[in-house]
């Protein structure tokens, strides 16, 4: 990594790291050391009384039609809201690069939705895409455009689209004012001198701007896959993983299992995916970063 | 990407900007102009005046629940990632990746364990109960931020330090941290907006509505089968008064957040 040398040495440096370490030892490796063990017995989730019986729990998990709904909603999520969140973070940062009149406003009104709570924008948006009575399809009825008034929670075709849209609600502001905050360290000069080479907006935005900010891309896409992987109260709250099943997340299936069926096993099973999934990107992150410390 | 803009540009820029402002502003002026339907501020009396939910019980909850969060991982993940950053012992890799494997993992995840450690340790329904598993599940990703950032203050320093004859723990306090601070805000913005925002933690955790954090307070409110207008009233009165706080922290801590989030661990 870098070449620097360790300055401090001795057995101090332990007592530096204990108290970070009891925290994760009682939270963390304890939690993931059960949930692997939980996950080859058959268990109901309250008593102590567990039976072993090996990979039985994989093998229903992964023949249950419920879970592939669940990884393929977690990787359509993932891939729309980060690529949406991050286009139009991007779009807004370079109109507001511009620096005109009320932009600092404009910032901040983007921004807001990102410090409420997950669980208040979704109730709030569970109301506004009511059939009946929620406001846009009042609004859509209003422009004579009922077709389009859908039932946005209740259809499964479209309500994974829906969840989609609020969370882009939640955190398009976080992709524009990281993406406004490494606009502002690129210098005027090479738009100036661009645009004396005859280069078009887009032809700058494809071949200087968006190289330009290629790493907080990078950070952006990271904390997204972690994001979808931790969506769990937009779900619940605006379809409850429903109609059906058609909404389910990897978390929502997690909590279903263990609250609702009692399965303690399976959904112990189901958690070792997600944790595996974690380990992965942890993986990945731990390498990008070390990348981008050696590029520096 | 724009220089010397003609007026007409300037024009087309403002008006995209105010469009997505609109659509942006438009959830939360409708909460408010319908939370003041019916019985106009009676919703929110009701709501304030509400038998089981205490709203400024609850907003002190998670105020203090994020505060103690947010200083608790500052506190460990500074020493800690001072000691991965700059001090020489055995394990350190394993421990170090050990920690910071765990940076992706959802408490979901191990939820039936969580909640079968917080009641053997008897901390169900109380701020440690929620305040230490956040702790747990925020502490590796910030770990890993100020590590990244500690490894960039040059040793030299240290060395002088160590000349003069400071203690490592003198040079923490009075070398790391003060240099350390871009990290340190960046790791303290986050991990209280995750901690305030947290849902399943105390979802799992927390029983008594004496304890309920704002979120779970929204949940209590949107549990009930609103039919009656009166109710839906009541109910955006409720999110309203759950986001104010937000909003004040938000005024208070503006420039922090938004300097915050792009120092330290964004480097473009």
């Amino acid at each position: 990594m870098n070449g620097n040398r360790s300055v401090l040495s001795g057995w101090r440096a332990y007592l530096y790291i204990l108290p970070i370490l009891i925290v994760s030892g009682l939270f963390l490796y304890y939690c993931i050391g059960f949930t692997v063990y939980t996950s080859f017995h058959s268990w109901n989730g309250i008593d102590s009384e567990m039976k072993y019986i090996g990979f039985d729990n994989y093998i229903k998990l992964f023949d249950d039609k419920s879970y592939h709904i669940a990884l393929r909603n977690n990787l359509v999520f993932f891939i729309f809201t980060v690529g949406i969140q991050a286009a139009l973070g991007l779009m807004l940062a370079i109109l507001l690069r511009a620096k005109l009149r009320g932009h600092s406003i404009f910032r901040s009104v983007y921004f807001i939705p990102t410090i409420m709570a997950p669980i208040i924008i979704a109730a709030i948006f569970r109301i506004i895409m009511d059939t009946n009575f929620g406001s846009l399809n009042e609004g859509l009825r209003a422009l004579g455009l009922d077709f389009l008034a859908v039932s946005w929670l209740g259809d499964p075709k479209y309500a994974l689209m829906s969840i989609i849209i609020v969370n882009i609600f939640e955190w398009m502001g976080f992709s524009m004012t990281l993406y406004y905050s490494a606009l502002l360290a690129i210098p005027d000069e090479i738009y100036e001198s661009a645009k004396i080479d005859g280069s078009g907006f887009w032809r700058t935005l494809f071949k200087i701007t968006v190289p330009l900010v290629g790493g907080t891309t990078s950070t952006l896409v990271i904390l997204g896959i972690v994001g979808s992987l931790k969506t769990f109260d937009i779900v619940s709250l605006l379809t409850g993983g429903g109609p059906g099943r058609s909404t389910e997340f990897l978390t929502t299936y997690v909590y279903k299992k263990a609250i609702e069926e009692f399965n303690g096993g399976m959904s112990a099973a189901a958690g070792v995916t997600i944790l595996i999934i974690a380990l992965i990107l942890a993986v990945l992150q731990i390498q990008y970063t070390n990348r981008q410390q050696r590029d520096l | 990407m724009f220089i010397n803009l003609r007026k007409l540009d300037k024009w087309i820029i403002q008006a995209v900007l105010a469009i997505v402002a609109v659509v942006w502003l438009y959830p939360l002026v409708q909460s408010v102009i319908k939370s003041l339907g019916i019985n106009g501020f009676g919703n929110y009396l009701a709501v304030i005046n509400h038998p089981k939910v205490n709203y400024f019980l609850v907003v002190f909850n998670s105020f203090f629940i994020a505060v103690c969060t947010t200083l608790a991982v500052g506190l460990l993940a500074t020493l800690a990632a001072y000691a991965f950053s700059k001090m020489q012992f055995k394990m350190k890799n394993v421990l170090f990746y050990s920690l910071v494997a765990c940076l992706a993992i959802p408490a979901t995840a191990v939820m039936s364990p969580l909640f079968f450690t917080a009641k053997t340790l008897g901390i169900m329904n109380s701020y440690s109960g929620v305040i230490l598993p956040l702790v747990a599940f925020n502490a590796p990703f910030m770990l890993l931020i100020l590590k990244n950032y500690f490894d960039s203050i040059p040793n030299a320093i240290l060395e002088a330090g160590m000349i003069d004859g400071c203690t490592s723990f003198r040079m923490y306090r009075t070398i790391m941290i003060p240099l350390g601070i871009p990290a340190i805000i960046n790791i303290a913005v986050l991990t209280f907006i995750y901690s305030w925002n947290d849902y399943i933690i105390p979802l799992l955790l927390i029983r008594d509505e004496e304890m309920y954090t704002v979120t779970l307070a929204t949940q209590f409110f949107t549990g009930t089968t609103n039919q009656t207008p009166e109710m839906v009233a009541q109910l955006y009165a409720a999110l309203i008064l759950m986001t104010i706080p937000s909003i004040i922290v938000y005024m208070f801590g503006q420039n922090a957040m938004k300097s915050g989030l792009t120092a330290g661990a964004v480097k473009s």
